[in-house]
């Protein structure tokens, strides 16, 4: 294999290197469940890449779609594009995805707690809330069911928490075989990727830990904008920088920059 | 040979909202800005009903639509927000101001009570929501859900409740005059949705000849037997999608999304776009000819 040439820190988004993160968490010829946004760019570039066998399916109904153009809905014509079929939501979230047929799904969280678990529900009280934010949609099915799940957000103190506001979506719940006593069917969450970092869960505490931190960014910076207890291995590696082919790949995705907005200065 | 007649259950928009009575529960078709019955909130924003149930999976400006003009009090559903865009901001206000409740579920969840309905069967199980709040809270239904043992296995599972709505209403791409519906591109949970109804009211771009559908009839998707009226209603989703018809106006989302986050805002499009005008057909002259062309979807791309 030709060596990889690694782009240099400042030559890259931040969007740019959580996107190639998400690619990277995809292995070739495995059934992808995607939303619209990064992870959706994530799957493009997999596809391209080392995945080319994987298939992208959106719970609208679209399965092994192959779309040239971004999208903003997941039910979007767009999305059609050689696509293997456009079929039904019972299909892709019944069939496909609780059948245990998904191998990996992406989801995006406005909290998220130690343990994984997310909200995309209510912000403030349950009964006199701040905000209401969409809801699960298809989200609390897809982390229920799909083998793995990888979580795409922001990484902000207050939506790292101790204790969500409103519980959306099941990680593991409140530690290790919870998931299993409540009867869920898939393996819950495996990593988390931000503006910051990589996370994944400690085998044995199912709790969040850091895996790698963005070129430029610092384990403290990393906790300053943490509100829960991060476990920190002794050694943090800094994330794989993107390479040039990744990069040239993924500006063709989003050409005009949609989702993949360069940093601001 | 005498060819059998064909039952004609062609009304128009507002002779089919005119069936709708205040405090009705409607099945809400199509999903995200795939196919929404757009047409049909904004006559039911005219013709000022009141007190509306919705049951849908996921839906954006047709439902914020009904929550502004103060139609629908209850919703039962999994997702809304205008996808790409933000939240909602109609429905935003409408629950503070406690004038709307929503009852929360999954695309999954609610797609299988449509099910259940069609089937006439009492529950669904599914295997979502366990461990989580979807289970532990509830807005206004009691009986939401319950987790049991599996009788067999003795697992966890979950049993949601199944809907039979009192009108299913559905936007596709083409009927008949009979009823049989034909969708185009993804189905969403429109194909339960429409037949658990109690009365199924079809609104379609194009209303063709009999013998189109059953040059095809692999793509009839709702077929005659489930369906009570058929309504013709081109460009019925703008500014949403159509697959193979249309594309969605990203401009006119914007200005609704932008105008609507006050209420000041909501009123004057309200005003402007809905209750201003007499139909759907004004709505779509305000909006111009040239406008609507260039959203015209390209073969063979459908959008």
């Amino acid at each position: 294999m030709a060596e990889k040439n690694y782009a240099k820190p400042g030559e890259f988004s931040t969007l740019e290197i959580m996107a190639v993160c998400g690619a990277k968490a995809i292995k070739n010829g495995e059934n992808v469940f995607v939303g619209t946004g990064l992870p959706m760019i994530a799957a493009m570039l997999a596809k391209r890449t080392h995945a080319p066998k994987a298939k992208i399916i959106y719970e609208a109904g679209f399965i092994d779609s192959n779309a040239k153009d971004l999208s903003l809905s997941i039910a979007d014509s767009r999305l059609g594009y050689k696509a293997a079929a456009a079929i039904g939501l019972i299909e892709t979230l019944g069939i496909l995805l609780q059948g245990g047929r998904v191998d990996v799904g992406f989801v995006g969280a406005a909290q998220i707690d130690e343990y994984g678990n997310i909200n995309t529900t209510y912000i403030g009280d349950y009964e006199n809330p701040i905000v209401r934010l969409p809801g699960s949609g298809g989200g609390n099915d897809i982390v229920s069911s799909a083998k793995r799940i990888v979580i795409i957000m922001t990484h902000q103190k207050r939506k790292f928490v101790k204790k969500l506001d409103y519980m959306t979506s099941p990680g593991h719940l409140d530690g290790p075989g919870a998931r299993k006593r409540e009867g869920l069917l898939g393996g819950g969450p495996s990593l988390v990727i931000t503006n910051l970092c990589q996370m994944d869960f400690d085998e044995k505490t199912k709790r969040l830990r850091l895996k790698t931190v963005h070129p430029g960014v610092t384990v403290e910076q990393v906790l300053e904008n943490t509100g829960l207890d991060l476990i920190i291995p002794e050694h943090v590696p800094e994330t794989e920088l993107p390479t040039y082919e990744e990069l040239k790949i993924l500006r063709a995705i989003d050409p005009k920059g949609i989702y993949l907005k360069k940093d601001k200065k | 040979m005498v060819e059998p007649e064909v039952e004609d259950k062609r009304i128009t928009l507002k002779e089919a909202v005119k069936l709708i009575p205040d405090g009705a529960e409607l099945f809400w078709g199509g999903f995200g800005f795939q196919r929404p019955p757009m047409a049909f909130a904004h006559e039911l924003v005219r013709q000022k009903k009141r007190n509306l149930h919705i049951y849908t999976c996921g839906s954006e400006i047709d439902i914020d639509i009904l929550a502004g003009a103060r139609v629908v009090s209850k919703f039962e559903l999994a997702f809304f927000a205008i996808e790409g865009i933000g939240l909602c901001p109609n429905i935003q206000r409408r629950i503070k101001e406690k004038s709307v409740q929503i009852e929360d579920y999954t695309n999954l969840a609610m797609a299988l009570r449509f099910l259940g309905g069609a089937l006439g069967v009492p529950f669904m199980p599914i295997k979502s929501m366990l461990g989580t709040d979807l289970i532990r809270k509830y807005r206004f239904r009691k009986n939401k859900l319950k987790v049991i043992e599996c009788p067999f296995t003795g697992e966890k599972v979950c049993l949601v409740p199944s809907v039979k709505p009192d009108f299913s209403i559905v936007h596709v791409q083409r009927v008949d005059k009979e009823g049989n519906a034909q969708i185009d591109g993804v189905i969403g949970e429109d194909s339960e949705g429409a037949k658990c109804g109690k009365k199924v009211i079809i609104l379609a771009e194009e209303i063709v000849e009999p013998e189109m559908i059953r040059l095809k009839p692999d793509s009839t998707v709702i077929p005659n037997v489930y369906v009570d009226y058929v309504v013709e209603c081109p460009w019925g989703s703008y500014p949403m999608m159509v697959y193979n018809y249309y594309d969605y106006d990203m401009e006119h989302i914007l200005l609704y999304y932008n105008q609507c986050k006050t209420e000041e805002g909501w009123q004057k499009y309200c005003e402007e776009y809905i209750i201003g005008v007499e139909n759907h057909m004004e709505f779509l002259q305000k909006i111009g000819i040239k406008r609507l062309m260039q959203l015209r979807a390209k073969k063979p791309f459908g959008y």
